[in-house]
């Protein structure tokens, strides 16, 4: 039972319990003690067919002790009542005599001095039953070599079919990165070349246009020198008579002046002009008043040219 | 959580009936009968035509509940399940149509899961599609850039740079006004030679628009990737001859890569023969970017001199060169050189 290693007992062996403790008390079941078997006064010592029987509680050497007094002390049957005896008596069904003496019965035999043992004869049953005869002919039996085929077959077809799966599967993921590769490949193979025309293209490009820059740049400065010298040439133009006539205007204007002259005219001529100009104010006023003489003499006349009239045309 | 993942799966029910029994068992409380119905659901779907069965919407939500859970194992359970239906085109579809992506983009966080959420995430971005709805996911990518610690793996870090790779090549624009270029400039001079790889094709997407252009030459990035030239491995070139030919298109660019000297490496790169038909065949990639590189540098008067020395060679080379692609590279290349204005 212990993983098969070795035999035990479905019930363990235990230790016998020793008798003579009183089954009551759970407590000192405990601490049983080992009762040595041999000793043990419920095992039957001595054959069983010669005396009466005799328990071992009587041949024991051990000495006397507590239980032995107890022992002897047992309540045995009671002694007969006067009259009566005690004897023993069978009770089976089937009655037996009991007597010290076995039936015995004796017997001798003896080989004879100089013949040994003949064989003991071939035993042989009795025949019973038909009889039957069968032969086995060449087909009949099976045939390893034919039977086996048709199972040969399918293994060797399954497990090809499954190799030749598993290698195609293999293959199919191989295949798939076979074909990245070669694209990449010839993805790798154009690829540089087009950047590398690419490249130039750009550099050509960039070279031109630069030129183009350049010179687009020359012609606009050479313009530009062009202008400035034409603009040069006609202000030189301008200017060479600008000086004379610029002295000229001022020389108009009256920049340029003599001081003397200027005194003359700021102080002289305004008090000479003014002084003129009272007398001339003078001799106007004094025409105007002489005008006016001559209109009030006139006027006068007339008032008395008018006054003679009128006496005159009254009569 | 190692004894939690090495638990024996939950028992399947036969055919039609597999999936729906075990997504039952995924809403029960129980961690254990959870993480068991997670492990029996892998197993089955991962088998060739079962993966779709599980496309319906009500499992798909439940998946992104259980995204959600307290416990690590469950949530890489999750995403492993999620990495196996992502195998399928339909699978590919239902994940981006039932908007997987916020909840996954918590889990970059999230160390356990990390690894699966960019393989994932890199499954995804086998479409053109699942590639536009990665670009919701850029902002939160490089402010993963900014703050990268050093503990991650490499593999984490070479999934992560590949990722950024497909979301720069999708909008590299947007990468750009993050100021990206920067951020992963100094990923280039990293220790590992797998991370400057990655981070050197992811470079390479970011110098394609003009502005990526400008600003490559301005972050002084391309010494970081002329070291990147002389490395032996033949991705590592690929990648920085990728960069310089595109970063090479602009002046500043030009100048800075013949001051690298660069010219004879380019040089010995476009005209190496090798007589194996495959080696040829995978060098062709290689062979055409260091030849569009050495056509931008020629556009200078310095680099058409040294390449004018070299004239000889290239008319050489272009002459044995079977493939028509390569020849076409060449003629442009002899064309530049011999230009005069």
């Amino acid at each position: 039972m212990d993983g098969g290693r070795m035999y035990v007992f479905s019930s363990r062996p235990r230790v016998v319990e020793d008798p003579w403790k009183p089954r009551w008390s759970p407590s000192e079941r405990m601490q049983q003690k080992h009762g040595n078997i041999m000793r043990d006064p419920r095992v039957f010592r001595g054959i069983t067919s010669s005396q009466p029987l005799k328990f071992a509680e009587e041949s024991t050497t051990r000495a006397v002790g507590p239980k032995q007094v107890r022992r002897k002390f047992r309540a045995r049957t009671p002694e007969a009542v006067q009259g009566r005896k005690h004897v023993d008596v069978q009770t089976e069904s089937y009655l037996e005599e009991l007597s010290d003496i076995p039936e015995v019965k004796e017997t001798e035999c003896q080989t004879d001095a100089f013949l040994d043992r003949p064989e003991t004869p071939i035993f042989l049953a009795a025949k019973t039953g038909k009889d039957a005869a069968t032969q086995i002919y060449e087909g009949d039996l099976f045939d390893f070599e034919e039977e086996v085929q048709p199972i040969l077959e399918i293994l060797v077809g399954k497990t090809l079919e499954q190799s030749l799966l598993e290698v195609m599967e293999e293959e199919e993921l191989a295949a798939l990165m076979a074909q990245q590769r070669a694209f990449l490949e010839r993805r790798n193979n154009e690829l540089p070349e087009v950047h590398r025309l690419q490249e130039q293209e750009r550099r050509r490009r960039e070279e031109r246009e630069r030129r183009m820059a350049e010179q687009r740049r020359a012609l606009e400065e050479e313009k530009e020198v062009a202008e400035k010298i034409a603009a040069r040439a006609l202000t030189q133009q301008q200017l060479a008579d600008l000086v004379p006539s610029v002295l000229a205007s001022l020389r108009r204007e009256g920049y340029f002046y003599d001081p003397v002259e200027r005194d003359v005219e700021t102080h002289f001529f305004p008090r000479l002009m003014d002084d003129v100009e009272s007398i001339l104010q003078k001799n106007c006023r004094v025409r105007e008043l002489l005008d006016e003489i001559i209109y009030d003499v006139t006027q006068k006349s007339l008032d008395a040219l008018e006054e003679l009239e009128t006496k005159a045309s009254d009569p | 959580m190692s004894r939690d993942s090495d638990a024996p799966p939950a028992p399947v029910a036969f055919g039609r009936w597999a999936v729906p029994l075990l997504a039952e068992q995924l809403r029960l409380p129980g961690r254990d009968v959870r993480l068991r119905a997670l492990a029996a659901l892998i197993d089955v779907l991962r088998q060739p035509l079962r993966g779709p069965e599980a496309l319906t919407e009500g499992f798909l939500q439940q998946l992104k509940v259980l995204l959600e859970d307290e416990d690590p194992c469950v949530r890489a359970k999750v995403c492993q399940l999620l990495h196996v239906l992502a195998a399928h085109t339909c699978g590919r579809q239902a994940l981006l149509a039932a908007s997987f992506l916020p909840p996954l983009s918590q889990l970059l966080e999230d160390p356990p899961c990390r690894r699966t959420v960019f393989l994932l995430l890199s499954r995804l971005s086998l479409h053109s599609s699942g590639r536009v709805s990665l670009l919701t996911l850029l902002p939160k990518l490089m402010k993963k850039l900014q703050e990268e610690e050093e503990e991650e793996e490499d593999e984490v870090q070479v999934l992560f740079l590949s990722l950024l790779r497909c979301c720069f090549q999708a909008d590299p624009e947007a990468a750009l006004r993050s100021d990206a270029v920067a951020l992963l400039a100094p990923k280039l001079s990293n220790g590992a030679l797998n991370i400057c790889k990655a981070a050197a094709a992811a470079m390479m997407a970011l110098s394609v628009p003009m502005g990526g252009k400008v600003e490559v030459c301005d972050q002084k990035v391309l010494p970081a990737v002329a070291a990147l030239l002389q490395e032996e491995d033949e991705e590592a070139q690929l990648n920085a001859t990728g960069v310089i030919m595109f970063a090479a298109v602009t002046t500043a660019g030009k100048l800075q890569c013949l001051h690298l000297n660069v010219l004879p490496v380019l040089l010995k790169l476009a005209c190496d023969r090798h007589e194996d038909e495959d080696m040829r065949r995978r060098r062709k990639p290689l062979v055409m970017n260091s030849v569009r590189g050495l056509t931008m540098l020629a556009e200078t008067p310095e680099g058409r001199r040294l390449l004018q020395d070299q004239l000889p060679l290239l008319r050489r080379t272009s002459e044995e060169e079977e493939d028509v692609d390569i020849q076409r590279v060449f003629e442009t290349a002899i064309q530049v050189v011999t230009f005069t204005p």
